[in-house]
């Protein structure tokens, strides 16, 4: 089995014992996944997809994965060394120098291989282009960048740096250099503390890997596609306030810890401004928050509506950060 | 590989548009068909004076403008022409209207209003005609670059590059973009044009995605190694897939050209994208020293300011930015920013929405600030 992001193993876990207690076990701690370390290929040993003329089989023995893709009379094949993704898998894949996103991904929803989200219309005229999407250098640095820590230093990528998912080190960048000092009884060094960020400050941070508000204006991101990008997301709420850090990202989510996926553990979240009538002037003065008149309980069901989106493999829904009052007949907000 | 058909495209169909001649027997219908005759026959002089008298007996004869305004245009008197498709237009906005009198005003020398004119022609549908389109299209981006609009002309002249359309003049217009030369092609010595057709292909195969086009820029630079805006161009190029490469070259270009204020501003810029604003703040000091009157230079100081020590002067440059140019996107998401952070959320709120509102369309503007 190789070296996964382990953060209870960590050196930071010495000192920092609650924040790397579960870190290991969310999302972004999986976020990417070596050779011989992704429970989903050791489950599905043989995947298989036929995609008009080609035909696709991720096999799996031991810790090696093998991507192919045949068109009947030949066979591309090459290992799969990094997944990305903790739900849906897509491969980075490794040919003669070049690197390319997989054609195919695997979906939970249909527990198998469908062609990869945004490569449906794409051709692949010949069995080489028919392994995946070509990635040029500033995407590969993008996609290890965000999935996974130490491999891209000011702009330059090692991959023999690489550790799988989001460490420690990737949020808390000089928190290596912290720990030698923290030893000796230095502490000046100790990194930025990101508890001191306003609300904007949290998202554009998150936003670095997740987008901000700015990336996707910038892109031209419109429809429901940007439900994906939740800073971008909650930024457009009335509420959103950018100095307000009680509607942050950090603020409903601990990243140290597994998403919550209860609603009614957000309730509290949103009561903390909504709880009733009076309470909201005392509280805060940039937020004139209304007490809901519906419900005092189940604020996301309502609120952070979930939102469809389409993809090869069928429907995927995801949750809209965009908190609102929302009525059904009301168009997606993008 | 097809080359651009300029100006007599569009004139022709612009006078194919219209009805020529009128109908009944009259002094004034007799006029119009003696005009005609005079216009077939290429009798320029006769023509115009015969549509003049009929426009004296009735004024409102809008077609009457519009055929002065053409045969002067292709007589090359343009001011005259330009004056009778004023009067054209004042019946009502017509797209071929403005595209000829925007042609007109491109040969007078009225750059701005045959811009504006141009833009508005095309807004209202004058390239519905593929030919016009490209006559159009040139015409708008070799203007944008006399006017100093350099990023603008570059994202105009993707078009070209998107169909496949190549000529040497067309690449002689691309590198005074490219190297920010606020010229016409016209206005071009015979010894910069070996530099400016070579600037303009590396930039093509740019466009065109052409694997060679980073050894294009290679032999520029080995070719040309002291020209300004060399490496600042190349540096633009990449910026939108590869800030970091693009970092490199904005340093080059300073080592090249120390005073080049553009280049520091786009390095301020990279390092402010990299969450560096810290390191952006000597870059948009100068910048700002230089050029207080640029836009992209006060941006990066308000930028710079907002995001470490003086978040109230950073947006008063941004303010400042504003007013230098207020169709700016990356001004109106960093006002959104600022205010958002100083708790202004009304003046925030307004910001966003602005922004949503201008990238509606769904475009990409991953561009330069």
């Amino acid at each position: 089995m190789a070296q996964q992001a382990a953060a209870p193993n960590s050196p930071c876990a010495g000192c920092h014992r609650a924040q790397t207690a579960h870190q290991s076990e969310t999302p972004m701690a999986r976020a990417l996944l070596l050779a011989g370390s992704n429970p989903t290929l050791d489950a599905h040993p043989n995947l298989v997809l036929q995609d008009g003329a080609y035909t696709y089989r991720i096999q799996t023995r031991g810790d090696q994965s093998i991507y192919n893709v045949s068109d009947g009379t030949r066979t591309v094949s090459v290992p799969v060394r990094w997944t990305i993704g903790e739900k849906m898998e897509t491969w980075v894949l490794e040919r003669d120098g070049h690197y390319y996103e997989s054609r195919v991904s695997y979906y939970p929803i249909i527990n198998g291989l469908q062609v990869t989200v945004g490569q449906e219309n794409l051709k692949a005229p010949t069995l080489d282009e028919a392994l995946g999407r070509e990635l040029d250098h500033a995407e590969v640095r993008n996609c290890f960048g965000c999935h996974s820590s130490g491999t891209v230093a000011n702009g330059v990528m090692n991959l023999a740096r690489l550790q799988p998912g989001v460490t420690c080190e990737h949020c808390h960048a000089g928190s290596s250099e912290h720990e030698i000092d923290a030893f000796q009884g230095v502490f000046d060094s100790a990194p930025r503390d990101l508890k001191r960020l306003s609300a904007e400050q949290v998202s554009n941070f998150c936003g670095q890997c997740h987008r901000t508000w700015a990336t996707v204006i910038r892109l031209g991101i419109r429809g429901v596609l940007n439900v994906r990008f939740q800073p971008y997301r909650l930024e457009n709420s009335k509420c959103f306030n950018g100095i307000d850090r009680r509607i942050s990202c950090v603020a409903c989510h601990d990243p140290h810890v597994p998403l919550v996926h209860e609603a009614s553990s957000y309730d509290a979240k949103c009561l903390v401004c909504h709880a009733s009538q009076t309470s909201n002037t005392a509280a805060n003065q940039h937020v004139n928050a209304k007490a809901c008149p519906v419900a005092k309980s189940g604020c996301t069901g309502c609120h952070m509506p979930k939102v469809k989106v389409s993809s090869p493999a069928g429907i995927l829904v995801f949750t809209d950060h965009e908190i609102r009052v929302n009525r059904p007949e009301d168009p997606y907000p993008d | 590989m097809r080359t651009i058909a300029i100006i007599g495209v569009l004139t022709g169909i612009c006078f194919i548009a219209l009805p020529s001649t009128a109908q009944e027997t009259t002094p004034f219908s007799d006029l119009v068909a003696q005009a005609a005759a005079a216009s077939e026959q290429n009798n320029v002089p006769l023509a115009v004076e015969l549509y003049s008298k009929a426009l004296k007996i009735n004024p409102n004869w809008v077609q009457g403008w519009w055929f002065i305004g053409f045969l002067q245009y292709n007589d090359g008197q343009f001011a005259p022409a330009r004056a009778a498709l004023t009067h054209f237009l004042d019946f009502g906005p017509d797209p071929q209207g403005f595209a000829l009198r925007g042609m007109c005003e491109f040969e007078t020398g009225e750059y701005s209003d045959s811009l504006a004119d141009i833009q508005r022609g095309l807004s209202l549908g004058a390239a519905d005609d593929p030919r016009n389109e490209e006559a159009l299209q040139f015409s708008e981006a070799m203007l944008l670059t006399r006017l100093g609009k350099f990023d603008q002309a570059l994202r105009s002249y993707v078009y070209f590059a998107q169909r496949q359309v190549l000529n040497q003049d067309l690449l002689l217009a691309i590198g005074l973009a490219g190297l920010r030369m606020p010229l016409l092609p016209r206005d071009v010595k015979d010894d910069q044009k070996p530099l400016l057709i070579s600037t303009g292909a590396a930039i093509y195969a740019f466009m065109t995605r052409e694997p060679k086009a980073g050894a294009a820029f290679d032999t520029l630079f080995q070719r040309f190694p002291s020209v300004t805006n060399l490496h600042y161009l190349y540096g633009a190029l990449l910026y939108p897939g590869d800030p970091y490469a693009a970092q490199e070259q904005f340093q080059a270009e300073l080592k090249t050209v120390p005073s080049n204020t553009q280049a520091r501003i786009m390095i301020a810029w990279t390092l402010l994208m990299r969450n560096q604003p810290d390191e952006a703040m000597p870059y948009a000091q100068e910048a700002v020293r230089a050029q207080p009157d640029s836009a992209s230079a006060q941006l990066v100081m308000g930028r710079s300011l907002s995001e470490t020590s003086d978040p109230a002067a950073g947006l008063e440059h941004l303010k400042r930015a504003l007013q230098l140019d207020p169709d700016n996107l990356e001004v109106h998401i960093a006002l959104a920013s600022a205010y958002s952070q100083s708790g202004q959320m009304a003046d925030a709120r307004r910001e966003y929405v602005w922004c949503q509102e201008a990238t509606k369309d769904g475009r990409n503007r991953l561009a330069l600030p």
